[in-house]
């Protein structure tokens, strides 16, 4: 039954052909078969309670919910040995607005440590495998949400994406992820990391799910400042099918095979179906047409995320000591203290990151580094605002082919990375709604195409991924391991 | 400009309260290379310098600001809870003057 959708779980609740009691225990029950094989879990919550079946959607169903989102009274570490003992005294908002539909949390899953990372391998627990293939990774951060809702452990969990952190994930595990526009959903009480950045969201195995769930957790919130009254849109009812005459665009740069020397034949075979999946768009009666950016430009996208998102995590992680929260170290001062805690539980990731953002923004490099940077953030928004006047979404594959080996994971910045595996940072860079769907496979692992859209356009944005859904046949896979 | 150096990572490190092992160091400055060489590129963008820097996501971000009213808060030793060592409403840490 969770291998169903939202819709489908309900109705056989309402029908009486379920109970919240029997899917809450198959939850769990799945949770700890799939922690044995994935490593995806923080918490499994064994002692989670049926609720109530109502009209709303998600009541009685289980779900999961990222380690770096506020849960009260149950263990919330961002996957990091500084707050592997560290349990919130409140909820976070938008966990909040589930509960109080009725929906219920079986478990807490893995991420990169505090959502820094991309590869879902170094979480203080350890790496998680993905469910399509044991030997490769997830991506990052929110890898264990990925691999439970691909695994079927339950419909949704929920995400954060600071620069592709949900939207990846779902692409390297086949499934859809989706964060809506900057402010839709609260931010109160889930970690910051960079905050001009950090979008909450959610993974699903279908767009109206998606739709249905960010739904139930939107609304502003007087704890987050940056949120904004959503009430107006209703993403659910909104989906249509009918997408004749929108206007999408791709750039020419990261998708022509020409542009790339020496291509893999992963990476050709990536492409290939991206442009047979435009082709489908095509069918469905929506224009598509090829625009051009400065090369320069999309090579220095993962520049502009890594000195922005550094220099704001400098400033979050701060309050991370040991004193008030965290393990405490017996050092015989509080300098030491902090110290100690710190050298101990911040992985090396974390700590060159921290690093680089602290001398980013000292005044003497702000102006080279960290000025430039936001200069170049609004660029590139300017540039995608300009072709938003004149398109609905912008369509382009996730990364450069299916997820990899986890033995090649690793978080370094690297000069030759390929635009095409930063460019879903736009996306963080101007808050726009993007979303991921699953749109095949290659050397029988999925991958995934990324439509983003202008802020506020969500329900346009869900209308042109729901469509294209439609038009191919990976809706609500579950994942089914290699051989 | 000063050269990105190894004691200075050192240097940085340690007022973030951290250390760093002498991996973890040449980590920092490899990956700051690679940050180093981009900014130089991004320097080369035709009118950079006549953008303004972006400080927040959305074009038409407005604070919207609490009323400035009493609320209910936590209460003390629930904020408590997590803290290692605790007397009455305080935290407890070593003695930091003398």
């Amino acid at each position: 039954m969770l291998e169903k959708s939202i819709t489908e779980i309900h109705e056989a609740l309402k029908s009486g052909s379920t109970t919240s009691k029997e899917l809450i225990i198959e939850s769990i029950k799945k949770s700890h078969e799939v922690q044995d094989k994935y490593n995806a879990f923080v918490t499994i919550c064994d002692e989670a309670k049926e609720t109530e079946v109502t009209e709303e959607l998600v009541s009685g169903i289980p779900f999961g919910v990222k380690d770096n989102y506020s849960t009260k009274d149950v263990l919330t570490t961002g996957s990091s040995n500084a707050l592997k003992n560290y349990v919130p005294i409140y909820t976070a908002t938008v966990v909040e607005n589930l509960f109080n539909k009725g929906a219920v949390m079986v478990n807490k899953t893995v991420l990169d440590e505090f959502a820094m990372g991309g590869t879902g391998t170094t979480g203080h627990t350890g790496a998680v495998l993905n469910p399509w293939d044991r030997t490769r990774m997830c991506a990052g951060s929110s890898a264990g949400s990925a691999c439970a809702v691909a695994s079927g452990v339950y419909p949704y969990a929920l995400g954060s994406d600071t620069g592709d952190s949900i939207r990846k994930p779902a692409a390297y595990c086949g499934i859809v992820g989706y964060k809506p526009t900057y402010g839709m959903l609260s931010r109160y009480g889930l970690f910051p990391f960079a905050s001009s950045l950090d979008h909450a969201g959610v993974l699903t195995r279908s767009v109206e799910d998606a739709a249905i769930v960010v739904d139930a957790m939107k609304g502003i919130d007087s704890n987050d400042m940056t949120s904004w009254d959503s009430s107006e849109i209703k993403l659910s009812s909104s989906l249509t099918d009918s997408v004749q005459n929108k206007k999408l665009f791709y750039i020419k740069e990261l998708c022509d095979i020409n542009n790339y020397t020496n291509p893999s034949e992963e990476l050709k075979t990536h492409l290939k179906n991206f442009h047979d999946t435009l082709n489908l768009c095509r069918d469905l009666g929506m224009e598509v047409c090829e625009e051009s950016v400065d090369q320069k430009i999309l090579n220095a996208i993962d520049s502009v995320y890594t000195v922005i998102s550094c220099a704001e995590a400098t400033s979050n992680l701060s309050n991370l000591t040991g004193i008030i929260f965290g393990p405490r170290s017996d050092a015989q001062n509080v300098q030491d203290m902090m110290r100690e805690h710190r050298t101990k539980g911040f992985s090396p990731l974390i700590k060159r990151r921290l690093v680089i953002g602290s001398y980013v923004l000292q005044s003497e490099n702000q102006d080279r580094y960290f000025r430039n940077a936001q200069k170049l953030r609004r660029l590139i928004v300017n540039i995608m605002k300009d072709f938003f006047a004149k398109y609905d979404g912008l369509i382009l594959p996730v990364g450069d082919g299916p997820a990899p080996l986890i033995n090649d994971a690793n978080d370094k910045l690297d000069l030759k990375m390929s635009a095409l595996n930063s460019h879903l940072d736009i996306g963080n860079f101007g808050g726009f709604p993007s979303i991921t769907i699953p749109n095949g496979f290659v050397n029988g692992l999925p991958v995934g195409i990324n439509i983003t859209g202008n802020c506020y356009k969500d329900a346009n944005v869900l209308s042109i991924a729901y469509s294209l859904e439609s038009k191919m046949s990976f809706k609500g896979q579950i994942a089914k391991e290699r051989m | 400009m000063k050269k990105f150096t190894s004691e200075m990572v050192d240097d940085y490190a340690a007022k973030l309260l951290f250390s760093l092992t002498a991996e973890e160091n040449k980590m920092v400055l490899d990956e700051f290379d690679v940050v180093d060489k981009n900014i130089d590129i991004i320097n080369e963008i035709e009118g950079l310098s006549e953008i303004e820097p972006m400080t927040h996501t959305l074009d038409d971000f407005a604070f919207q600001l609490r009323a400035d009213e009493a609320t209910v808060s936590i209460p003390v030793q629930e904020a408590l809870r997590n803290a290692a060592k605790t007397e009455g409403r305080e935290i407890e840490i070593p003695k930091a003057v003398d």
